[in-house]
């Protein structure tokens, strides 16, 4: 079921704009054919927006799109190699199931039995098969997404969009169309463009994942790219808990770490640009904090006190609040292995913050205001641009792919 | 009586005071004096209907004094009075149907059409147009009556007062009716289906032909027979574009009647008239049921069917 071309898509300086809103400023992707690519962000951050430019049903204001190394932004939808899963499917309502995925072999024109056939084959693929006539309104949500499925993968297109497919389902569905989907994307090899704001479905299935915040790229690379190194304040955010803490940097402390200064406690970072000055944050994931009793060992190197405020049991784990005695407090994951933890809500503790697991991040990226500004879905497209005309513009150093300009 | 033993007496009081107490305030009971303003409201509207109906009924000549039940005489059982064998009344039926029939036939396509552009309409000018389709609904019949009998008099001259400019002023109102239900319809379908046709490789005329036809036909069918109900019950556009006895309508000629010595084969013709109109508005209300049914998201249904309730029939 391969594409004779190889559905690299490429957006060069693609930008959208909606009246007086910039909702998607300048962006630049490679996407290589057979890619399982997320653009993963909140609502209102141009994700969507991006999709659609690529389908064709929103013209960019300026930038170009590149499907198989060719230019396609001036035709319509219909004359362009992709496909779309919409966010509520769109399965026409008054055609069958089989209809429903044979409407576009129909208007490409096949001949009876090759859309038959093929029609035949995608249903199996999606394991629907027996259900052809059916009505859409007689399946279930997870069912009439594979129909969206179907009637998308059986034209065979260079690309797929989904535009989060799997928003309207429930957890546990979600969790098992993730996995199919994933398993269906490297069974047919096609490049596949998966707009999501759930973190969890982006890190579980991509091969790459972009993450954008009011309407830029902020990060482009794989699922453990973006979430162990994450280059800004706002990625680092986004993608699961993170403890950001103001810190004050003092550069390379001769061994390849930053040496930064939290509270007045000299810590080490070894993750994150060690030669830093200044005001920045320091960030660490609550499953890499550790905690130990206080004793003897407690003054080490990245060692700090601290008191367990509240400890929330959420299943697989502990999630523990603790309040160090530098001046901030931390979010800590601790395992549930099954063995009573010792740390009780209002006990002492020796927290370690391993210089390993310490990343460095320079402040001044208003990444998080935007982003809660941003939490209101109807502010879609509504990226503050004149907001961050003031931005340093080398905050992500070491950037591959994101790239984004300072708007003057 | 008053005795700490004995409370009995005091109790029914009591309950009596807090049951009515409750039949008044009580914030968790069905708020019935809206119930009794709405059912009064009903009986007092549909009372003079029924009452006429009933007339269309008796069994002699008078429309006040019930003489008893004949369910054919005024229809078409007495040879010279009733509907059927009256030739002026069998007349006015007649053109009624026809314009009915006529508006039906033009003003829905037209309408469909309209209610599309509209909706799809980029750039300027969309707005003010929407407002436009108002207007019909808002202006005052007679102003709209008299108007078109001055521009056929005045200025497009070769429309003489006849069953033509009859049908030309009826399809210009009925049009706004269309555009209503129809624009409804594809608010609440959105533009989803026809991207999705376009994604899949349909031309804009494939869309059109093959997505959006399919799911617009419940409100096409709900207008046409909106259309149906209110050129039946048109009376004042009508009368204003009328050539004389021979473009009389069912309004009309009952009008005309009542003043002059009604019989209740009159009454009959005006019954008539509301079967029509009910058949026509249930129909359309079935069918628009029957054609949208298992949509997903009921509500849009509901929404559709309460802008088409929105729409007062003159």
């Amino acid at each position: 079921m391969n594409q004779s071309s190889d559905g690299t898509i490429q957006l060069i300086g693609l930008s959208k704009r909606f009246g007086p809103y910039l909702a998607v400023d300048n962006i630049d992707l490679d996407i290589p054919g057979g890619e399982f690519f997320s653009i993963l962000g909140p609502s209102g951050c141009g994700k969507t927006t991006t999709l659609r430019m690529i389908a064709g049903f929103e013209q960019p204001s300026a930038g170009r799109i590149l499907l198989n190394g060719e230019n396609v932004e001036q035709f319509p939808p219909n004359k362009r190699p992709v496909n779309t899963v919409f966010q509520n499917y769109a399965l026409f309502p008054h055609l069958n199931v089989f209809d429903n995925v044979a409407f576009g072999l129909r208007r490409a024109r096949l001949d009876k039995e090759e859309v038959n056939r093929r029609a035949a084959e995608a249903l199996e693929l999606v394991m629907l098969s027996g259900l052809e006539k059916r009505r859409p309104y007689e399946l279930s949500g997870g069912q009439q997404q594979r129909v969206a499925l179907a009637r998308a993968l059986v034209l065979k297109p260079a690309g797929l969009l989904l535009d989060e497919p799997l928003g309207a389902l429930d957890a546990k569905l979600r969790r098992q169309l993730q996995i199919e989907l994933k398993a269906l994307q490297e069974q047919v090899g096609i490049t596949f463009i998966y707009v999501t704001h759930d973190q969890d479905e982006a890190l579980t299935m991509s091969d790459r994942i972009a993450v954008m915040n009011a309407g830029h790229v902020e990060q482009a690379g794989s699922p453990q790219e973006i979430y162990e190194a994450p280059e800004t304040v706002f990625v680092a955010d986004f993608l699961g808990a993170a403890n950001l803490m103001d810190a004050t940097a003092f550069g390379d402390d001769g061994g390849g770490r930053c040496r930064v200064e939290v509270g007045g406690t000299t810590l080490a970072a070894a993750l994150g640009d060690s030669a830093l000055k200044g005001e920045c944050k320091v960030i660490i994931r609550p499953e890499r904090i550790r905690l130990e009793r206080p004793g003897p060992a407690s003054d080490g190197e990245n060692r700090v006190q601290g008191r367990v405020e509240r400890s929330i049991y959420i299943g697989s784990a502990f999630q523990l609040i603790v309040r160090l005695n530098i001046g901030c407090t931390v979010e800590v994951e601790v395992q549930n292995n099954g063995y009573q933890t010792d740390f009780e809500a209002g006990s002492d503790v020796s927290v370690l913050l391993p210089p390993e697991a310490l990343r460095v991040l320079r402040e001044g990226s208003d990444a998080r205001v935007e982003a809660s500004v941003e939490k209101d879905p109807d502010r879609e497209a509504a990226a503050p641009a004149a907001k961050r005309s003031h931005q340093p513009e080398d905050q992500r150093a070491g950037s591959t792919r994101s790239i984004r300009r300072a708007r003057a | 009586m008053s005795g700490p033993g004995n409370p009995r007496p005091q109790r029914p009081l009591t309950s009596i005071g807090a049951r009515l107490r409750t039949l008044v305030a009580n914030p968790w009971g069905r708020p019935r004096w809206l119930v009794v303003i709405t059912w009064a409201y009903m009986v007092w509207s549909i009372v003079p209907v029924l009452i006429a109906i009933q007339f269309s009924f008796n069994d002699g000549r008078s429309i006040a004094v019930w003489q008893g039940f004949n369910a054919t005489r005024w229809y078409w059982g007495d040879h010279v009075n009733s509907v059927w064998h009256d030739p002026t009344l069998q007349h006015a039926l007649i053109q009624s149907l026809k314009l009915a029939g006529l508006d039906m036939l033009i003003a829905t396509p037209i309408g469909v059409l309209l209610a599309i552009g509209l909706a799809r309409w980029r750039g300027y000018g969309g707005r003010p147009a929407n407002f436009l389709m108002l207007f019909p609904l808002v202006t005052p019949e007679i102003v709209m009556g008299v108007s078109l009998y001055l521009v056929f008099q005045y200025v497009f001259v070769f429309v003489h007062p006849s069953t033509t400019a009859q049908v030309l002023g009826q399809v210009t109102f009925s049009i706004s009716y269309v555009v209503d239900v129809v624009s409804g319809r594809l608010l609440s379908i959105g533009r989803q289906y026809e991207e999705a046709a376009a994604d899949l490789g349909a031309s804009t005329w494939e869309s059109l032909r093959l997505v959006l036809m399919p799911l617009l036909l419940p409100s096409i069918l709900a207008s046409m027979m909106i259309v149906f109900a209110v050129s039946i019950d048109n009376f004042v556009i009508t009368q204003w574009l009328s050539c004389g006895a021979g473009c009389d309508t069912i309004p009309i000629k009952v009008y005309n009647a009542s003043r002059a010595a009604p019989l209740p084969s009159i009454n009959a013709l005006a019954a008539i008239m509301v079967y029509l109109t009910l058949v026509a508005v249930g129909a359309a209300y079935l069918l628009y049921r029957l054609l949208t049914r298992g949509e997903h998201g009921k509500g849009s249904t509901h929404t559709d069917i309460a802008s088409m309730g929105s729409i007062d029939f003159n």
